[in-house]
């Protein structure tokens, strides 16, 4: 198996790593954020080996389609087989390492290495070379230099996550209980969801963690740092979470969901009276499909990251990947979900309700750019790096008897599933494999 | 014109290309397109490749290396990377045999 990725070793774990993340403490220090060292384990011992969100299947449909993304900093093409299925490649030439693909998406028969002509076709395999009479003189085994292929591509309800890792365990572990409450969002309609209009990028100056861990289960901001977008988008302040009757905070394997379920508080953000006219048309249908308790969900106060880098805003319908550019630099992948089912001027209003709040000029996303380069920054010196950050939310908040799966915390503001991000993070960093990484899972693996 | 053996009717289903190997003549590809029969050189006019590990695509066949393509029938290179137009030979079928008429090159009779 010529093409086959070559995995590497992990290097010896950092020492003095627990002083800068101490969760049972309710702790963490901006060293986390902006240091080189730790970097470059998160990208050989968190992206080398986790589950990442590469594309949606609905982005490449026919054969030969596909989209150059990034698996930590390393690029890749996630491109569509003859067979239905689909490959993920290093987007690098296994000659001298070029990259041979420039687009960020399309429909190809192949790529072309630009340097010396090494031609691949959409399988990966190595089909011809510029003076390619040379290399059979050198008894060149084409067979065995095609596109280096990752370990492992799977999907979930349309969304298609790749790993380096061949020991990786399989995705449905991976993700556990965490896809009964994906299904509120991504399996609500017959049909499931597709991603319209382009990817948005946009580039920040912070640590790809913090973002990630908004996302994760800090609602807490919100009132506070979204209070003028809120109201220019609103004519008022965003709903006052603290009110809510009932409200959770759920993880598993570092991934975390935060909720109220007042279907459609995300959704009034965006300022669009149809989107939350099309959220209340389907619910009676949700209900019927995935219960009363999910059709609550749909469009509600909520938020998640599945680890390390894939978040989504339900009601928003916001998908967005915190792609590491450096300790201390983020790319942001943007995209807009909406169900394949739903009316187009719905969709369109989406498209333009994503821009005009989680985007490079959206109201919403330049108040949280702002706190979040900052995080970063102020651990650029030395000893602010050291001191103790504050994430004690909520410690005694586990539900022991409750019905949902997962582990089920109760209130959204909490700091339960950011303490369980950064804790996941600690656990991969320091094991060598993925027998070491200890299961600190205590609620159930499926729903009742 | 010389009669050069192709291929059985049977060994080549609709839409396909197969390769015949002839060192005298160059190898050769042969096509079926809806039930015709059609014999192109093998060999790219662009670069090293064999047109018939290509896909045939309607009336044309694209090569497997750079994706030029060329019409089937005529054998008129359809555009860049290909300008040259790829030779064709008239076919004949005779019960379940495929034959090409390969004109005799008279240079290289003389030659001897």
């Amino acid at each position: 198996m010529g093409n086959m990725i070559k995995t590497i070793d992990v290097t010896d774990s950092l020492t003095n790593l627990k002083d800068a993340c101490d969760l049972e403490s309710g702790r963490i220090s901006g060293k986390i954020f902006y240091d080189q060292a730790i970097y470059e384990q998160e990208l050989e011992k968190v992206f080398a080996r986790c589950w990442l969100f590469v594309a949606h299947e609905s982005q490449i449909p026919k054969t030969g389609d596909y989209i150059t993304t990034t698996m930590g900093e390393d690029e890749v093409i996630v491109i569509r087989q003859k067979s239905g299925g689909i490959k993920v490649f290093l987007n690098a030439c296994p000659h001298r390492g070029n990259k041979i693909c420039f687009s960020e998406s399309g429909s190809a028969r192949g790529f072309i290495c630009n340097y010396h002509g090494w031609s691949f076709n959409v399988e990966g395999n190595l089909v011809g070379q510029h003076e390619s009479g040379v290399y059979e003189d050198s008894n060149f085994d084409k067979s065995k230099w095609g596109l280096k292929e990752v370990a492992n591509v799977d999907s979930w309800k349309g969304l298609v996550f790749a790993t380096f890792d061949p020991e990786s365990p399989s995705l449905q572990e991976y993700l556990g209980p965490m896809t009964w409450y994906l299904d509120a969002l991504f399996d609500n309609q017959e049909g499931g969801t597709e991603f319209v209009g382009g990817c948005i990028r946009s580039t920040y100056e912070c640590n790809w963690k913090i973002a990630a861990e908004n996302f994760v289960g800090d609602i807490l901001h919100a009132g506070w740092t979204h209070d003028s977008a809120a109201r220019a988008m609103l004519g008022g302040s965003v709903a006052k979470v603290s009110d809510f009757e009932e409200s959770y905070s759920v993880n598993w394997n570092g991934h975390g969901y935060e909720f109220a379920l007042d279907t459609v508080g995300n959704v009034a953000v965006l300022g669009e009276s149809a989107l939350n006219r099309y959220i209340h048309t389907i619910k009676p249908s949700v209900a019927e499909r995935l219960g009363d308790f999910r059709s609550n969900m749909i469009g509600s106060v909520s938020s998640c990251t599945i680890f390390p880098n894939f978040s989504f805003l339900p009601g928003q319908n916001t998908v967005r990947i915190w792609q590491p550019r450096g300790p201390n630099k983020m790319e942001l992948f943007t995209w807009v979900v909406v169900n394949k089912s739903a009316p187009q001027e719905v969709k369109e209003k989406w498209r333009k309700g994503a821009m005009m709040t989680f985007s490079p000029t959206g109201v919403f996303e330049m108040d949280d750019g702002e706190n979040w380069e900052y995080c970063t920054k102020t651990a650029k010196g030395r000893v602010t790096a050291q001191q103790d950050l504050f994430v004690g939310l909520g410690m005694d908040t586990l539900l022991t008897d409750t019905p949902l799966p997962a582990n089920v915390y109760e209130g959204q503001l909490n700091e339960a599933n950011s303490r369980a991000f950064y804790q996941y993070w600690y656990d991969m960093l320091n094991a060598k494999s993925w027998n070491e990484v200890p299961n600190r899972n205590v609620g159930k693996a499926e729903a009742e | 014109m010389e009669k050069v053996f192709l291929c059985a009717v049977s060994d080549l289903a609709e839409n396909q290309v197969k390769k015949v190997d002839s060192s005298v003549h160059g190898d050769i590809a042969v096509y079926n397109l809806g039930g015709q029969y059609y014999a192109t050189a093998d060999l790219c006019t662009h670069a090293t490749a064999s047109l018939a590990e290509g896909d045939v695509e309607d009336d044309l066949i694209t090569c497997p290396v750079h994706w030029g393509q060329f019409h089937i029938p005529t054998g008129k290179a359809q555009g860049f990377p290909c300008e040259i137009d790829l030779k064709t030979y008239p076919v004949t079928v005779e019960g379940e045999e495929i034959y090409a008429l390969i004109a005799v090159d008279q240079a290289l009779i003389a030659k001897g």
